[in-house]
């Protein structure tokens, strides 16, 4: 509980990142007020389209080395915050370190090497990071779905979290922790100082997550849309996260609770909202069905769509000045660069907290 | 510098024409840009909703390097796309050249000819300058030239094979019937030496996009191929040696008969 002498903090946006560091901030004692745009209860951001994916060597073949690292870091925070995660609320957020398994078809196997000579390339000798290649018979003991498949690459240590579970766990922890929730509340934020329609709210510190909320503040800052499909079968069901390479596409399927098997994402740079295309659908349904045939049966319960914050360098910014923290351009990498984006913007709150008293 | 690549009546110094999309990141890619010496770039809009403008941000952030602009009909497969997508980024982009393509195969990309010469002919009567993306059959690019076309550019391999000149003879055969007719490679070239062996072929330029953008530095593999279309622009224009079936020394060889020299040396 906090007392009148308790730094009192702002947090603008109630997506992943403002919820992670809403609780963080929490535990130390500091008076928190999180700030939300839309409500609670199903968030706008990205992080309610995403698949909750945790794989730093995956990611890596597509983005740069700086990503990798903190996604490393994260994977180190992640086991340890969704055990005090679960046992604060009483409920499981399924986090799942069960790696993640990368096949091809066969006329696209060359995709397989060309991924394993990137990783080797990239990660310069780095041998923590395990990359270990499968024939039939060690992909079939892992995957059994995956039985039109002759060969893969195994990346042990990744892991994934059902952010659809892990969202409302940290509301309801949140309200217990006293946070002060304002929802429907958009806001504009300058160095401690909150803006919104009925006026000026001061604070020690201020901390702009808001994603592509601050839009106009954070310079580049574009939205990229991407697209998911959910389905729903008792008949084929993986056992973690599967990524079907393609020359041209990068597409996944991360299996939930229930049956569900959640497919993504298109990479569209646009910051069109509307709903999923036609052209999409089939993309991803196409993939799935190519996994197993037998998702054909598979019900499609829910099309997401949104759009991602990147600045021109698909790069995650921390910026911090007097009383003001500005996080933003998670990208596509939400879930496995928060913790570690947290730790950062924790250490800096505190210190300007330090210097304000 | 006098050796100028002139497409539509616009002259340009460099003759490497790279794409902007693929990169780890929109800075990469201009960086890339850059250090490619590029001075026409293509980038495409089919998936971004160009109606609504809502990819607007990145396109000015391209639109900031300066060079010319290609847009591309990517993602076409029929001449009636082609041609509302051609309009609309006529309009966005503030330019009449286009790179057209007309998707045949989903698979490999491949252009289908009957659809190409059907779209180049309307946009070219609406007043586009049409820098079509076919294959390397001389007689779609006579068709195509028949229509108006001013510029070809014939596939070296499928895009994002990274196969180089898969056909040499077509390739060649296109340079020579074609010799007044500026010739783009685009597609398939994934190395510079690839790229330098069509500008020795006498191809005018080279397009391409995945070769850098896929590279593990992009920046460098654009510089990289900036050195080798200049190599092999001016290896060409040097005049390259004919290939000899055995060395032939400089000296004449003394204990060789001169008829037997003489022999050697007409060999190809």
């Amino acid at each position: 509980m906090t007392d009148k002498n308790s730094p009192r903090i702002a947090i603008a946006g109630g997506g992943l990142m403002g919820r992670l560091l809403a609780w963080r901030l929490a535990q130390r004692d500091c008076n928190i007020t999180l700030f939300e745009a839309r409500d609670f209860t199903t968030p706008s951001g990205a992080c309610w389209a995403a698949a909750g994916m945790i794989s730093p060597l995956s990611e890596l073949v597509h983005s740069q080395r700086e990503v990798y690292g903190l996604g490393v870091r994260s994977l180190e925070l992640w086991p340890d915050w969704a055990r005090q995660l679960e046992t604060e609320s009483g409920k499981a957020v399924e986090f799942r370190r069960a790696g993640s398994v990368l096949v091809a078809h066969g006329r696209d196997r060359s995709e397989l090497e060309h991924i394993q000579r990137e990783l080797a390339g990239k990660l310069n000798g780095d041998e923590s990071a395990q990359v270990r290649p499968l024939d039939r018979g060690q992909l079939q003991q892992l995957e059994p779905a995956l039985e039109n498949f002759e060969q893969g690459l195994y990346l042990e240590s990744e892991g994934d979290i059902d952010n659809r579970r892990l969202l409302p766990v940290l509301l309801n922890i949140l309200r217990q922790q006293g946070v002060h929730l304002r929802e429907r509340t958009p806001v504009e934020c300058t160095p401690g100082c909150v803006e919104h329609g009925e006026g000026k709210l001061r604070f020690d510190c201020v901390i702009d997550c808001r994603g592509l909320g601050a839009k106009g503040q954070v310079e580049g800052l574009r939205g990229v849309r991407g697209e998911v499909l959910v389905v729903e079968t008792r008949e084929v069901q993986l056992q973690r996260p599967v990524r079907l390479l393609h020359p041209r596409y990068q597409l996944y399927a991360v299996p939930r609770s229930g049956g569900q098997t959640v497919i993504g994402a298109t990479e569209i740079e646009s910051e069109d909202m509307s709903p999923i295309s036609v052209r999409s659908l089939m993309e991803l349904s196409s993939a799935l069905y190519s996994l197993h045939p037998a998702f054909a049966e598979a019900r499609v319960v829910e099309t997401r769509v949104n759009c991602r914050p990147a600045t021109m360098d698909n790069l995650p910014h921390v910026h911090g000045e007097p009383r003001l923290v500005r996080v933003n351009g998670l990208y596509r990498h939400g879930y496995l660069l928060a913790p570690a984006l947290v730790e950062r913007v924790e250490k800096l709150v505190m210190q300007q907290c330090l210097q304000v008293a | 510098m006098t050796d100028l690549l002139k497409l539509y009546g616009t002259t340009f110094d460099s003759r490497l024409l790279i794409g902007t999309a693929l990169y780890p990141s929109p800075a990469i890619m201009r960086e890339s840009v850059e250090a490619s010496g590029a001075q026409i770039i293509t980038l495409s809009l089919r998936r971004q909703s160009p109606e609504q403008q809502q990819g607007k941000m990145l396109w000015d952030y391209i639109r900031e390097s300066g060079c010319q602009l290609l847009p591309n009909t990517a993602g076409c497969k029929t001449p009636r796309e082609v041609i509302a997508l051609a309009e609309m980024s006529r309009e966005i982009f503030l330019t009449d050249w286009l790179k057209l393509e007309v998707i045949g195969d989903d698979y490999n990309l491949q252009p289908d000819p009957y659809g190409l010469v059907e779209a180049a002919r309307e946009l070219v009567r609406r007043g586009f300058k049409v820098l079509p993306y076919c294959t390397d059959d001389l007689v779609v690019c006579r068709k195509l030239l028949d229509v108006g076309c001013e510029v070809l550019m014939p596939w070296g391999a499928p895009i994002g094979t990274g196969r180089g000149l898969l056909n040499r003879y077509n390739l060649q055969t296109l340079r020579e019937r074609l010799p007044d007719t500026p010739l783009i490679i685009d597609a398939g070239i994934g190395a510079p030496s690839q790229a330098a062996e069509a500008m020795e072929m006498g191809y005018d330029a080279v397009l391409l996009n995945t070769a850098i953008a896929r590279a593990q530095e992009p920046v460098n593999m654009a510089r990289a191929f900036r050195l080798a279309v200049e190599a092999g622009r001016t290896a060409y224009s040097a005049g390259l040696m004919l290939k000899r079936q055995t060395a032939s020394p400089s000296t004449p060889t003394l204990d060789m008969p001169f008829w037997q020299q003489a022999d050697t040396a007409t060999q190809e």
